[in-house]
């Protein structure tokens, strides 16, 4: 064909093209159609797949983002309607309030909260918290299920695992929806959720994390004994010089739990129920322990200080070489309060010592509920964590994680000085799990009835 | 008719206000008794039973308990009545009995548990008797390993108690002396050839005895259910018994009310065997051949026993005196330590602290104790008042409102705490107020009871001859004759109330917190600088209320006969 002839041609093409309609076309371009049809037949399946997985992606992108979008504003709302419950609400906190250091750090978080969310918060010192226990229990018994006496408990071990039996406590998992709780690692600290191996299910907030520990003037003690059998010999050789807190006071039942593992060959028993034909054979190490030391002990084992407190001023007063506390800060605490000398040090045992969380709890019968979990709410922030993290305030370690925290946070946690009593990070690698709760119950009757009562 | 209904209406009134005492107590008892046989129909146990009483005994160290409480009831107040009369058979017709009120008022007026803390800072190993003598004498570099205070036998309880019971009876004794012609019996024995001791026992203090049995019941009543000094002085392997009462009672277990409330009641039959052998004692020195022996053995002239009891008599005032300034030092001192006998470094910081963050509970304290001793007051006026114009002579009601105090108050509490859990009584200010009262009642009756009835009837009747009304006859002229007895009994409610301490720990339950009861927080957690500061606080306070008592007697006292 001649060239004019292909270009009249593709002039009535186009013309075609631009005057007709798809039909023309279509059969104009049959051949080219034909193939398409071909491919798209041949993939019809493909696409189709495509298409749904392309949508499916789509739909499922944006309903999450609305979803999500839409829980954000559901928490936040949710929170938001707490906060605004709380307000003007007053609260009575039930926390053992025997060190002043405590108190002060209690007394400047209400400080906070009645400004910022206007709720009021009123310490109950108690001495133990058993007794806290015992009232939420009469209450309930007496058929009290509103307005009870206590709105918020410091508590942990036994006592919740008391409270968690009997239905005591608030359940809901009221913990996830703080909105602080985002700066916690729960998956890499399972020890949050539970407490003394019972879990928690949110019914308590971890708050702080002890760890028990023993101090010494080293003017006077060059190499403190670091284990059972040492500190045996050590209280042997050095008649009145050691005690512990009488049980069942905390620090001392931790005491002696400390040295039941320690005598202990299978540890792994201790994390069952205490059955007592089962396992009350397995306490003759430490019966047969304290046997040896206890005429030995300070008034010869006949009175005992009566918490961890008192071990503080005995030292002080050098009636005694060794002290211990479960904050590890204590001792540094102390030296800055001017009750010890600066040359007192701590130290643990060298197969390592009791370690645990303390948590927050809300008893079922308060009528608070809101105000308390706003106030715990505010005591899991980085900014009363870093507080009482402060050795110059209370020293507690923080229950929050250092990595989830913003940067500004984050350099505040790490450039916070420790006290020169205080054992580093490494030091304290050595953690022994606590028992099953039952064990303590066991071991408290135990030494009343055979150290407790004098024969 | 008008008239008819008007006296109805003033009954009605009498048998409300016999309430205020009836009441409480009577709740209290049987908020104690029904548990203790195993009543508590919300804790279902319905069937009224002993077995309570059989797992009592099973408690470990229980019977020692008992023990301790008894010995710690019987001694104390023996030794206490002992050292009282020892002291006031010395000076009483010397210059000082004069004088002995103004000593032994601010003793009395401390709190109880003001006189444990000064003999804990005096008398432990690292305390300052031990300080003084270290290192000269006893070579000490560090305090040593004395099992002194507190002691296995509960002896530091029994001395405490001693301690703060002997003011007590001084005075109760010197009020007595001035019921009888106590000088001319003195200088009858003395012409008898009897020396001043054996004619004070055998002569006065019979005569004396009979007036001041009461208060020996109460003595007893209270030393052996003591709480508050127990929890610092009683040896802890095992406590005595109302410790023991205490901690079962807030032991979280399901049944640990009704072993508390049995035990409590276990207690009250303690002070019941007690007064019963107290009762014995006193037919067994009652009998003729034990005057006899007296007369035989006790010397006619000054014997050294006498010197050596009035020496030990004097020196426990000047102990529980220097245990208390001791404790001031330790509420300005810091860094103190063995065998140093002044503190370091002074320094008023703590202080300063424990004021700004104690300022709230010495409000409530003050508040409590003004309305608890200002009810108190008015409730006695208006009832001897009304017992007057209604001529209602039944004294067997008043001598209820001394119950209270013959109960072990813990046994007492239990019951009330009890009953306003089961009645489900939110106000724990107006609980502890409505308690406060009965105990502050019957000190305030001994008092203003006889200043009221003693007023003479013929001021009264004058009044009534020129016209004037009840009411205004007794704020004319009854009143302004006993403003001193009013005064004093307004002013000693205050004091008993701020001293209290199981009342405000059972009924306050931490919510409502008093000095007294944060004092003991301090001294249990061995604070000792705050226990310093609390402790001075609980010195400076009820002598204050003394000072403005003797002042404002001075002032408003317009006549008087």
């Amino acid at each position: 064909m001649p060239l004019n002839e292909i270009t009249i041609v593709k002039m009535k093409i186009l013309s075609i093209i631009y005057s007709t309609d798809n039909i023309v076309l279509c059969i104009f371009f049959k051949d080219k159609f034909k193939m398409l049809n071909s491919v798209i037949k041949r993939n019809l399946f493909h696409i189709l797949l495509y298409f749904i997985i392309i949508s499916l992606v789509f739909v499922f992108c944006s309903s999450t983002y609305a979803l999500e979008k839409k829980s954000r504003v559901l928490k936040n709302e949710y929170w938001e309607k707490i906060i605004k419950k709380a307000s003007g609400q007053t609260i009575y906190f039930h926390a053992w309030g025997g060190a002043k250091n405590i108190n002060a750090y209690i007394k400047w978080a209400s400080n906070e909260v009645i400004k910022k969310y206007n709720i009021e918060v009123k310490h109950v010192k108690i001495l133990d918290t058993s007794n806290v226990v015992a009232r939420i229990l009469s209450e309930k018994t007496a058929g009290k299920n509103k307005n009870g006496a206590v709105d918020l408990v410091w508590i942990n071990g036994e006592n919740f695992s008391f409270m968690k039996k009997h239905n005591l406590l608030f359940k809901d998992n009221w913990i996830v929806k703080s909105p602080n709780t985002k700066n916690m690692d729960f998956e890499n600290n399972p020890g949050l959720l539970n407490d003394f191996g019972i879990v928690t299910n949110g019914m308590e907030m971890p708050w702080g994390i002890s760890q028990l520990n023993f101090y010494y003037d080293s003017q006077y003690l060059k190499s403190p004994p670091r284990s059972a059998l040492d500190l045996r010999n050590y209280i042997i050789n050095n008649k009145g010089r050691f005690t512990f807190p009488q049980p069942p006071d905390f620090v001392g039942t931790s005491f002696l739990k400390q040295i039941l593992i320690e005598l202990m060959k299978d540890k792994s028993v201790l994390q069952s129920t205490f059955v007592k034909k089962n396992h009350e054979h397995l306490l003759n190490p430490l019966w047969s322990w304290l046997d040896k030391v206890t005429p030995f002990l300070w008034r010869g084992g006949k009175n005992y200080p009566s918490n961890y407190l008192a071990l503080t001023q005995l030292l002080a007063d050098r009636e005694i070489d060794i002290g211990m506390a479960f904050n590890i800060a204590h001792a540094s605490n102390a030296i800055s309060e001017g009750k010890l000398t600066k040359t007192v040090r701590s130290y643990i045992h060298k197969n390592g010592t009791l370690a645990n969380v303390h948590f927050l709890s809300i008893p079922y019968n308060s009528s608070k509920k809101a105000a308390a979990q706003v106030f715990v709410n505010f005591l899991i922030s980085p900014k009363a964590q870093l507080k009482k993290q402060n050795k110059a305030i209370w020293g507690d370690p923080s229950v929050l994680s250092v990595n989830k925290l913003q940067l500004e946070w984050k350099n505040k946690f790490i450039n916070l000085p420790r006290g020169v009593a205080t054992l580093n990070n490494e030091e304290l690698q050595l953690k022994l799990e606590e028992p099953h709760p039952s064990w303590v119950k066991a071991i408290e009757s135990q030494w009343i009835k055979k150290y407790g009562s004098s024969k | 008719m008008n008239l008819k209904l008007y006296n109805q209406f003033l009954k009605v009134t009498l048998i409300l206000l016999s309430m205020i005492i009836i009441g409480p107590t009577f709740f209290g008892i049987l908020g104690l008794l029904f548990p203790a046989f195993g009543y508590f129909p919300s804790l279902g146990s319905n069937n009224v039973s002993l077995k309570y009483f059989y797992d009592l005994f099973l408690i470990p160290g229980i019977l020692k308990s008992l023990l301790l409480s008894f010995s710690t009831g019987f001694f104390a107040t023996f030794f206490a009545l002992l050292f009282s009369q020892i002291i006031l058979l010395c000076i009483f017709n010397t210059k000082v009995y004069y004088y002995l009120k103004i000593i032994i008022s601010p003793l009395l007026a401390l709190p109880h548990i003001t006189m444990a803390v000064g003999l804990l800072f005096l008398l432990s190993p690292s305390g300052l008797i031990f300080r003084l003598l270290s290192p000269w004498l006893t070579g000490f570099n560090r305090p040593p390993d004395f099992f002194i205070i507190p002691d296995e036998y509960g002896l530091s309880l029994i001395l405490g108690l001693v301690l703060k019971e002997t003011p007590f009876f001084l005075l109760a004794s010197m009020a007595a002396i001035e019921q009888f012609p106590a000088k001319n019996i003195f200088k009858i024995g003395k012409s008898l050839q009897h020396s001043i001791f054996s004619t004070w026992w055998l002569l006065i203090f019979p005569n004396l005895y009979k007036r001041i049995r009461l208060v020996i019941f109460i003595v007893i009543a209270f030393t052996a259910s003591v709480v508050d000094m127990a929890l610092l002085l009683a040896p802890s392997t095992p406590s005595t018994l109302s410790i023991r009462i205490l901690q079962i009672y807030q032991s979280p277990e399901l049944n640990s009310i009704f072993i508390a409330s049995s035990l409590a009641l276990v207690q009250v039959f303690v002070i019941l065997i007690l007064i019963l052998f107290w009762f014995l004692l006193e037919k067994i020195i009652n009998q003729k051949f034990f005057f006899l022996f007296l007369i035989k053995t006790l010397p006619r002239k000054k014997s050294f026993i006498e010197k050596c009891l009035f020496t030990i008599g004097v020196f426990l005032i000047l102990l529980s005196i220097v245990g208390i300034v001791n404790a001031l030092f330790w509420g300005l001192g810091d860094s103190w330590h063995f065998p140093n006998i002044f503190p370091d470094v002074y320094t008023l910081d703590h202080l300063a602290t424990f004021l700004y963050e104690n300022k709230s509970i010495m409000f409530i304290s003050l508040f409590i104790a003004l309305i608890v001793s200002l009810i108190s007051i008015v409730t006695i006026v208006v009832w001897v008042e009304l017992c007057d114009h209604l001529s209602f002579q039944n004294r067997c009601l008043e001598s209820l409102i001394f119950i209270p105090l013959f109960i072990p108050q813990i046994s007492f509490l239990i019951g009330v705490q009890t009953f306003l859990i089961k009645v489900g009584f939110q106000s724990y200010l107006i609980s502890l107020i409505a308690i406060e009262i009965l105990y502050v009642i019957p000190y305030c009756f001994i008092l203003l009871g006889p200043a009221l009835r003693g007023v003479n009837k013929d001021f009264i009747s004058i009044g009534a001859s020129l016209g004037k009304n009840r009411v205004e006859r007794l704020f004319f002229i009854k009143i302004p004759l006993i403003t001193s007895s009013l005064l004093t009994s307004f002013g000693i409610g205050i004091i008993i109330s701020l001293s209290l301490y199981t009342p405000v720990y059972f009924i306050g339950a931490g919510r409502v917190t008093t000095l007294t009861v944060e004092t003991l927080n301090l001294a249990i957690s061995s604070s000792r600088q705050d226990l310093g500061v609390a402790t001075a606080f609980q010195i400076i306070i009820p002598i204050l209320i003394l000072l403005i008592i003797v002042y404002t007697n001075k002032k408003f006292t317009k006549w008087s006969f």
